[in-house]
């Protein structure tokens, strides 16, 4: 078990083409499960590939434990890695899988048997020992990968998307999985990822990645309430976050937000979080109102100035909680020039806003029906419009 | 096939024919004997044939169409009758199978073989032992397993080298090695004579070894598969801290079994087939040094009689690669290496 430490590591996979990893500084603590999180391309491979050995680091320093490794090779970390494919030996059985490092390192026969059978029971493979990767289902063949990497005690797991090729249930089911195996053996994981959901719900901490620069690194919670920018805002949270372009009015101590010919009252407990909103009366600003921000006439208890009558363009009934689509008519928030995030499939419109309510399964909204819906503008963040910093 | 009935007479086993006048079976103890043509003086149309040495010369001289012609005395039936000399030529002398004193000399294309259907093994040991085959096969033998295992050797490591060694100059090299696929063979039969003419490999084995334990086209081959890999596969091996060497045995090269029957099987057929090289090299007076397609050929030259030899030894060379084949085959279909993803 070992620390993991990034000091202004870069990584340029060409000499003159763009940083895929650019001055990350993280520190990674004995035993904790670190998530790396971030839109496909961001690096957060790069990264873990780094720390496997795999890659070479450009520039900065990477140690393991106390050890500064750029220079050691893969070998000799002595660290294990779950690839998103599981890379499993094709032409050995499930025992040869796990037991291949073993016998790399010249472990004693008894004591490889005893190992990989250790190693087995705990992932429920032991009725698969000699069967073929190919024979396996895809749950299995992730089972067989998560077991080599068990089976050697390493100083750190590494996990890039292991969960990626298996079916919504299963995932769900092999998450608790590694949460648990992670729990019990108390090594340090670093676990690349580009499910939000996952990210929150199995990291300690978790860091998120842009285009090689690392956003915020925190536990799930923080991260949620006080997202340290516009992208960490709008990537965590499901439905994302809605970010609005308003502009502020009011008074320093009562501010509004205005936008698409509504008017909604700040509570002053938003203005104490966020103190620079006071300054900026006047000014445009990206306000960000998460989903479950708005409630529906009747479940709140809010001043009449922090409601606003939209038009429903889409309820959808989920049973427990019901999402209510509504687009307003003013710019989608853009980051760099771009959407804040760009999923494929999105609508491309940008002329408009798309906003998501969340509201309780109970109430019945048809599509295209105009409600009133309450606002808890005291949870509300507010960004710049421009650099996308919080206005805190 | 339609083989001569034989009888064996001593330790022989000899081939039989019929004349036309009886049906007397005759066997043919000597082949390739020096036979005279008698034409009798009052039956001039009349033709017997014996052995160079019966008849004498009585001193007279007759002229037959312009020539002269000396008159010989024959003995025919046990009448002595006078005749003259028309043509030498060669033949068989024949005895009778009823009678050993009834012995005949004649033309072996002007009488009838006893046929008879069905396999004979005998001509496989004729050919292996009498005609020297064993000795070929066993050259050929080994001559295709040195060279197939040095293919596959150079090749499994060359073409890992192209394909996952990074090292400067690695494409150019590659194209280069390739580029030498292109080069017919003809081209270089005279260079790499003069080759082996340095280096004293003339009328030798090492000369039809050597030069073919390197395959710019295996190399190629197995370049494509180790490519197709999934470099993952050996990454997860270099994080189990296996060497490079580790690596290509135990992982690379077991996955790579199909491409490797198939080079196994393209270089067999091959080296086993070979033909205008050992030809080239081997000196025709050395029996020794022949590999099988030698002396398959001299078997079957022009004037070759023995069909059933030259059978038996096509059947020999071609058994072999039959078998290669068939046991090869299940791998060309098989693709095992992409089965431990996902
Ligand atoms: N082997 C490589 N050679 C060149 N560029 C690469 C290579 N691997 C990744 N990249 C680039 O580096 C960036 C980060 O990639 P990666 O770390 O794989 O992202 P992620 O895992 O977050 O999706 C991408 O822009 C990708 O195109
Ligand atoms: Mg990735």
């Amino acid at each position: 078990m070992a620390e993991v430490t990034f000091r202004s590591v870069s990584k340029q996979y060409d000499g003159d083409g763009p940083k895929a990893v650019d001055s990350l500084d993280l520190d990674i603590k004995d035993g904790e499960f670190m998530v790396l999180v971030g839109p496909s391309g961001c690096g957060k491979s790069t990264a873990l590939r780094m720390i496997a050995g795999l890659e070479e680091v450009t520039d900065g320093e990477l140690l393991i434990g106390d050890r500064l490794v750029n220079d050691v090779p893969p070998g000799d970390r002595d660290i294990a890695m779950v690839f998103q494919n599981y890379a499993l030996y094709p032409h050995m059985t499930v025992r040869e899988n796990i037991s291949f490092a073993l016998e790399v390192a010249k472990v004693k026969k008894a004591e490889i048997k005893a190992r990989t059978e250790e190693a087995a029971e705990m992932l429920g493979l032991m009725d698969y020992l000699d069967r073929l990767p190919k024979a396996l289902s895809g749950g299995q063949r992730q089972r067989v990968a998560m077991g080599r990497a068990i089976v050697r005690s390493p100083q750190v797991f590494l996990m890039d998307e292991p969960l990626s090729n298996l079916d919504a249930k299963l995932r769900v089911q092999m998450r608790s999985e590694i949460i648990q195996i992670q729990r019990r053996l108390d090594t340090t994981m670093v676990y690349v990822t580009h499910d939000q959901i996952e990210a929150m719900t199995m990291g300690h901490r978790v860091a998120v990645m842009r285009l090689g620069v690392l956003q915020q690194v925190a536990d799930p919670q923080e991260l949620y309430q006080r997202p340290a920018n516009l992208f960490v805002a709008a990537f965590i949270g499901s439905p994302a976050m809605n970010l609005i372009n308003v502009t502020l009015g009011g008074t320093a101590e009562r501010p509004t937000a205005s936008f698409a010919g509504h008017t909604l009252a700040i509570d002053p407990r938003a203005v104490e979080r966020y103190p620079q909103v006071a300054d900026r009366i006047g000014s445009s600003v990206v306000l960000g109102l998460r989903p479950e921000h708005f409630s529906i006439e009747g479940d709140f208890d809010l001043p009449a100035d922090q409601t606003v009558e939209f038009e429903i363009d889409l309820a959808e009934a989920m049973g427990a909680e019901a999402h209510l689509h509504i687009t307003l008519d003013v710019p989608v928030v853009e980051l760099d020039g771009a959407p804040v995030i760009a999923e494929d499939g999105d609508d491309v419109s940008t002329s408009t806003t798309s906003v998501i309510a969340r509201i309780d399964g109970i109430h019945f909204v048809r599509s295209g029906e105009v409600v009133k819906l309450g606002v808890k503008t005291h949870l509300a963040h507010f960004f710049d419009l421009d650099t996308g910093l919080p206005l805190n | 096939m339609l083989l001569p009935d034989d009888v064996d007479v001593s330790d022989e086993s000899l081939p039989l024919f019929t004349f036309p006048d009886s049906s007397t079976r005759f066997a043919l103890v000597d082949n390739d004997i020096s036979v005279a043509e008698f034409r009798p003086l009052d039956d001039i149309d009349r033709i017997i044939r014996l052995d160079v040495s019966s008849g004498d010369k009585t001193g007279d001289v007759v002229t037959i169409d312009g020539d002269e012609e000396d008159v010989f005395a024959i003995e025919v039936d046990g009448t002595t009758i006078e005749a003259y000399r028309s043509r030498l030529t060669s033949g068989g002398r024949f005895v009778s199978l009823d009678d050993p004193a009834d012995e005949r000399v004649e033309l072996v294309n002007l009488v009838e073989p006893v046929q008879q259907f069905g396999p004979r093994l005998e001509n496989f040991e004729e050919v292996l032992i009498d005609k020297n085959l064993g000795r070929s096969l066993t050259n050929t033998v080994l001559v295709t397993i040195v060279v197939v295992s040095g293919q596959i050797v150079t090749s499994i490591l060359g073409g890992y080298a192209f394909a996952r060694i990074k090292f400067k100059g690695r494409g150019p090299l590659f194209l280069l090695y390739l580029g030498s696929v292109m080069v017919p063979f003809v081209v270089l039969i005279i260079p790499l004579f003069q080759l082996m003419l340095q280096v004293g490999w003339l009328d030798n084995l090492s000369a039809l070894i050597i030069p073919f334990m390197f395959s710019a086209y295996g190399t190629f081959l197995m370049r494509q598969f180790f490519i197709s890999i999934p470099v993952e596969i050996e990454e997860a091996a270099l994080l189990d801290n296996a060497s490079r060497w580790k690596i290509l045995w135990r992982i690379m090269v077991p996955l790579a079994r199909p491409a490797i029957a198939t080079l196994a099987t393209f270089g067999f057929l091959y080296a086993w087939n070979s033909f205008f090289w050992p030809l080239v090299i081997i000196n025709s007076g050395n029996p020794d040094g022949r590999v099988l397609s030698l002396a398959l050929s001299t078997l079957g030259g022009r004037s070759s009689t023995d069909l059933n030899l030259v059978f038996a030894g096509a059947m020999i060379a071609m058994t072999p690669p039959i078998l290669v084949f068939l046991f090869a085959q299940r791998y060309f279909v098989e693709n095992s290496a992409s089965s431990g993803l996902k």
